[in-house]
């Protein structure tokens, strides 16, 4: 008897230590907030960190007043990976955001078809696939030069107009005055290889008429790379960055935030970004008077009146069947509320500090760089992004370019590395 | 109650092994059994079907000269790293046995390290060759030293000094170990046999150590093979990419470049080699043990 009772008791611990075990594996560290008891509840994803602290509040917010529980997750993995494992699980996200290329990966196959909604004919941004519309732009963004026109203010003592900055000799001439002002180095250059490629070299497929014929060009061999106009007159102005980078004794070491902050504070006067790189230079000690104007070069075709740009970051809604159509209703009425309601308008442009990706949303974008670009995309001065370069594109060409910035390969020696990445790699299905 | 039948025995093993085995089963084997299927398969880590393709990842992987490469340089990279780790975990493993004053607060100290997990420890040490480093080099140079990350073999060698700095201590507990273990008669009776202190340790102390000697060894090659954290955080493959490991190569060809099939199959390679080397090491190291 008292055998057999030690026996089920040692039983009983095995199984409640295994439990345990259990348990903490399936624990999760998301941070959800009100989630309504029996209305629907939706989950978003989201994937831009610097709106997570806002999102939660508003999602509080608005899981009160529309009686619909929205959580919010967030994950610092890559966004495909991240859903990836949701997927697996059954467990997908009512919403998630993605970027623009994952859109084209996924919509297909797990997203709702939105071609319904009324927010689709004040957009220009949205991503339709086989004529059906899935992806919902969260907000626009745009590359180009990044300038503290206080800070050559300072030096020059004339006000700047950045619309006088045309072409790379303009560029060359203006970063020449600076240094002969006492500028050290007036430019600053990011060596990460999502901005060296993925941003910059992008810009170079970006600014042809046609992209995709541009690819297979060199592809087939039918474009040499070193002789294209385009590469040589973008990369001359690369030379111009490369040659004032304040870094440019130990260019592949310089740090973001640093450069960010140099540039913030006025100890730089240039640098290629976007207006995404505000968000780390409002955490230092900005000048007031900065913006973003297109990349100067001589090519002639107005691509230097123009920045490189369009909808950045999607949400889509499951179609899956663990998405009910109840959930899917409160994510479309949750979509148009940020793109019709003026509290939602007012969310993403105040809250979040996007510009946003909507005719209808008329409000003033906060951020100097933000305003610069909405500028732009109003007067319909922006080229669009190319959305289908290869997942590894910004990596392996990044390396190239940051060997080409270091200057331990010259523009041929680039050239022939970049052939080389596309003689194998494969543009994304569109 | 018969002690021999088979229900009794895997009444207990049950008992005793039951809970463990049916997690190791359910958080290893059968993940493992089902990575080893998405490697015939082209799955993109996302998509809802999984395409059935043979062995085409192994082929295409043996062709991956990037692969290759990363494989390459985790081997040079593990080589420097273990023999180092472990010269200087024994160094500091006799120093914390040789009686000197406050050596419980050394061992400590030098344990350290090993607790801080290895991306704080990155970017920690990222900070001191990029700014600190920078900083004094070129106070003492007179002139602009760029960072040892900014060069292709400067990243490699910070990458092993990092390394060493993490595990010299754990394995300094286990080589400390191995020292309490060898009793002081046997050290003495050498001594009076007419043995100077240097061959007393080499030819009593340490062949007596060989089982420390071997499950460092084993632990450092088999932790270094498989590198990522500090490799993330310390150069994130920079600069060019020449500081990729076979770990990161592995990750970012499954996740970041959506080749699920030919990234797990990588790691079923990068699993194979860490094996064979890891087994064929303790092998070798056990056939010439010693007991006291």
């Amino acid at each position: 008897m008292r055998k057999q009772f030690k026996k089920a008791a040692a039983a009983a611990f095995a199984v409640v230590l295994a439990a345990g075990v259990l348990a903490g594996c399936g624990g999760s560290s998301d941070s959800g907030s009100g989630a309504a008891e029996g209305a629907t509840n939706i989950t978003i994803f989201n994937s831009k960190m610097e709106i997570q602290d806002k999102l939660e509040e508003k999602a509080a917010q608005y899981s009160e007043e529309k009686g619909v529980g929205v959580e919010i997750y967030y994950s610092s993995d890559t966004v495909a990976a991240h859903l990836a494992t949701r997927y697996s699980s059954n467990e997908p996200y009512t919403i998630s955001m993605v970027d623009a290329k994952d859109v084209y990966a996924l919509a297909e196959e797990h997203a709702l078809d939105l071609s319904d909604q009324d927010w689709v004919a004040n957009t220009t941004q949205a991503i339709s696939v086989n004529g059906k519309v899935y992806g919902f732009p969260v907000c626009v963004e745009a590359r180009g030069i990044i300038y503290n026109a206080d800070a050559i203010k300072n030096v020059t003592g004339e006000d700047f107009d950045p619309t006088s900055i045309k072409t790379t000799e303009d560029f060359q001439a203006i970063c020449d005055k600076l240094i002969a002002g006492g500028m050290a180095s007036p430019t600053g250059v990011m060596k990460e290889d999502w901005s060296l490629a993925g941003h910059f070299m992008a810009e170079v497929y970006e600014q042809h008429d046609d992209p995709d014929a541009f690819i297979a060009g060199i592809k087939d061999g039918s474009i040499k790379l070193a002789e294209d106009k385009k590469y040589n007159e973008m990369l001359d102005t690369f030379d111009v960055l490369r040659a004032n980078n304040y870094a440019k004794d130990a260019a592949i070491s310089a740090e973001r935030e640093v450069t960010e902050q140099k540039l913030a504070e006025g100890e730089i006067a240039f640098m290629f970004g976007g207006n995404w790189d505000w968000s780390v230079i409002n955490a230092y000690d900005y000048s007031e008077n900065m913006g973003m104007m297109p990349v100067p070069n001589n090519s002639g075709d107005g691509s230097n009146e123009k920045m490189v740009g369009g909808g950045s970051k999607y949400f889509f809604i499951d179609n899956s069947e663990n998405t009910t159509p109840e959930q899917q209703q409160a994510a479309k009425d949750f979509l148009s509320w940020l793109a019709n309601d003026p509290e939602g308008q007012a969310f993403v442009v105040n809250d979040c500090a996007l510009v946003p990706a909507f005719s209808n949303n008329t409000l003033d974008v906060a951020d100097p760089l933000g305003k610069s670009v909405k500028a732009y995309a109003d007067a319909g001065a922006l080229i669009g992004n190319y959305n289908y370069l290869p997942d590894d594109h910004y990596s392996i060409v990044g390396a190239s370019m940051q060997k080409y910035l270091a200057g331990e390969i010259d523009r041929a020696g680039l050239a022939d590395e970049i052939t080389a990445y596309w003689a194998t790699a494969e543009v994304g299905a569109h | 109650m018969k002690r021999n039948t088979m229900s009794y025995k895997v009444q207990l093993f049950c008992m005793f092994a039951g809970a463990a085995s049916v997690l190791f089963l359910a958080v290893v084997i059968i993940p493992f059994i089902y990575g080893i299927y998405l490697t015939l398969t082209s799955w993109d880590g996302i998509a809802k079907t999984k395409p059935f393709v043979g062995l085409a990842n192994y082929v295409e992987a043996f062709k991956d000269v990037a692969y290759w490469q990363a494989l390459g340089r985790t081997a040079i990279y593990s080589i420097f790293a273990v023999i180092l780790i472990n010269i200087v975990a024994f160094a500091l493993a006799y120093l914390v046995t040789s009686g000197i004053k406050g050596q419980n607060f050394f061992r400590a100290g030098f344990f350290v390290p090993n607790l801080i997990g290895g991306i704080v420890l990155g970017y920690v040490w990222k900070f001191v060759f990029n700014r600190a480093f920078v900083a004094i080099a070129s106070a003492i140079a007179r002139g602009t030293v760029p960072s040892p990350l900014s060069t292709t073999t400067g990243a490699m060698v910070c990458l092993v000094l990092v390394s060493v700095w993490q595990f010299a201590g754990y394995m300094m507990l286990i080589y400390v170990a191995g020292f309490m273990s060898v009793s002081d008669a046997l050290k003495e009776a050498a001594m009076i046999d007419g043995c100077t202190p240097a061959q007393a340790m080499w030819n009593v102390t340490i062949p007596l150590m060989r089982a420390s000697f071997v499950q460092c060894i084993f632990l450092s090659i088999t932790r270094c093979f498989v590198i990522y954290d500090v490799n993330l955080s310390l150069t994130k493959g920079e600069p060019f990419n020449t500081s990729v490991m076979a770990a990161m190569h592995v990750y970012n060809t499954a996740f970041t470049y959506k080749k699920y099939g030919l990234g797990q199959a990588e790691a079923l390679i990068l699993f194979a080699v860490c094996a064979i080397v890891g087994v064929t090491q303790v092998y070798i190291g056990k056939k010439g043990e010693v007991a006291a």
